[in-house]
C-alpha cells in the first residue's frame, strides 16, 4: 500500500513541478498529462481487488525515461526530475504489498 | 457499517462469495462508496450552479482565476448541458447503483452490480481528462473540480470488487450449464446456491 501512496505522491509533484521549478514547454505538458495519469492509477491500486492498475506505472516510468529524448528537453532540471521519478516508478511498480482479503480467485478465474 | 453489525452472522456467511473472506456487497462495503457520490454530487452540483449562473462567483482558494476559467471553458458548454450538472448526473447514478439491492446482489442482480460498476469507471476516466485539459488547454486549475476527480478516482476501487464477484459469479452458473443472460438480470429459476 505505501508503494502506491508514494506514486500518487509522485503525480501529485509532476503536476506541481513546472510551477515550482518554473521550467516550460515541452516538459511542461508532459508533465502535466502524466502526472494526473500517475496519480489517478496510483489511486486506484491503492485497494487490494485493483492492486493491478499498478502495471500501468510500468509504461508511465518508462515514458518518463524516455521522454526528455524524444520530446527534446532544453533544460537539464526537466530532464533530471522525469528520469529520476520514471526510474523510482518502475522500481516501485515491482512492489505488490499485502494482501489480505480473499477474492475468490480474483480476475483470474474471470478471464482464465 | 451499523447496519450490517445488525446482521445475524449466519446469514450474512451466506452472502460471502465462495473462495472470498467477506461480502463485498454487504452494506459496510457500500455505503462508504454512497457517502462518496453524494460529496461528489454536491460539489458537482455547486460548480453546476456557477455555470448556470445561479449564483455569481465560485469559491477558489488556491488558484485566482483558475476556476473561474475552467468552469467557462469551451470544453466545459461543449455539451448541451454544463460539464458539472453531467458530472452531478453521473454522482446521482453512483450513488443510485450503489444502494439498489440487497447484501446478496452480487448473484441476485449482477445488471445492477455492472452498471454500476461502469457508472463509477467512466465518471472517473472523464474526471481524469478533465484534470488533464485543466491545465494542457487552459493554463489553469480549479480547486473543487480537482476535489470532484479525486472523490471519483477513491470511488473505483472499492465499487470494482462486487464487480468481480458478480463477473466470477455469471462464469460459475455458465460452468454449470445455467444461462449466463437469466443470471446476468437476476431471474430465480437460473440461481446456483452461493
Amino acid at each position: 500500500m505505501w508503494a502506491q501512496i508514494v506514486k500518487v505522491a509522485i503525480g501529485i509533484w509532476l503536476m506541481m513541478a513546472p510551477a515550482v521549478l518554473g521550467y516550460g514547454n515541452p516538459a511542461m505538458t508532459n508533465d502535466r498529462i502524466v502526472g494526473p495519469l500517475c496519480a489517478a492509477f496510483g489511486i486506484i491500486s491503492c485497494w487490494e481487488v485493483t492492486r493491478g492498475a499498478r502495471w500501468v506505472h510500468v509504461p508511465v516510468g518508462l515514458w518518463l525515461l524516455a521522454a526528455p529524448w524524444l520530446l527534446g528537453y532544453s533544460n537539464v532540471g526537466p530532464r533530471i526530475n522525469d528520469m529520476a521519478w520514471g526510474a523510482v516508478l518502475l522500481g516501485l511498480s515491482t512492489i505488490k504489498g499485502s494482501v489480505s482479503s480473499q477474492y475468490g480467485g480474483g480476475w483470474k478465474a474471470v478471464w482464465g | 457499517m451499523r447496519i450490517a453489525d445488525r446482521e445475524h452472522e449466519g446469514a450474512e456467511q451466506w452472502n460471502v462469495p465462495p473462495g472470498w473472506s467477506y461480502n463485498p456487497a454487504s452494506w459496510s462495503e457500500r455505503l462508504p462508496i454512497v457517502g462518496l457520490a453524494v460529496l461528489g454530487f454536491v460539489i458537482a452540483g455547486y460548480l453546476s450552479l456557477y455555470q448556470w449562473r445561479l449564483i455569481p462567483h465560485v469559491w477558489e482558494p488556491f488558484f485566482g482565476d483558475g476556476s473561474r476559467i475552467i468552469l467557462n471553458s469551451p470544453i466545459s458548454r461543449y455539451l448541451p448541458i454544463p460539464d458539472a450538472a453531467l458530472g452531478a448526473l453521473g454522482y446521482i447514478l453512483d450513488a443510485i447503483g450503489g444502494l439498489v439491492g440487497g447484501r446478496d446482489r452480487w448473484r441476485t442482480m449482477p445488471w445492477i452490480v455492472l452498471l454500476f460498476g461502469m457508472a463509477v469507471g467512466p465518471l472517473g476516466l472523464v474526471s481524469l481528462l478533465l484534470v488533464i485539459a485543466q491545465p494542457v488547454f487552459f493554463g489553469a486549475w480549479c480547486t473543487l473540480c480537482l476535489s470532484s476527480a479525486v472523490i471519483s478516482m477513491l470511488m473505483i476501487g472499492p465499487a470494482m470488487d462486487e464487480v468481480l464477484a458478480s463477473l466470477q459469479y455469471l462464469k460459475r452458473v455458465v460452468a454449470a450449464g445455467g444461462s449466463w443472460w437469466r443470471t446476468f438480470w437476476g431471474l430465480k429459476s437460473s440461481q446456483l446456491g452461493a
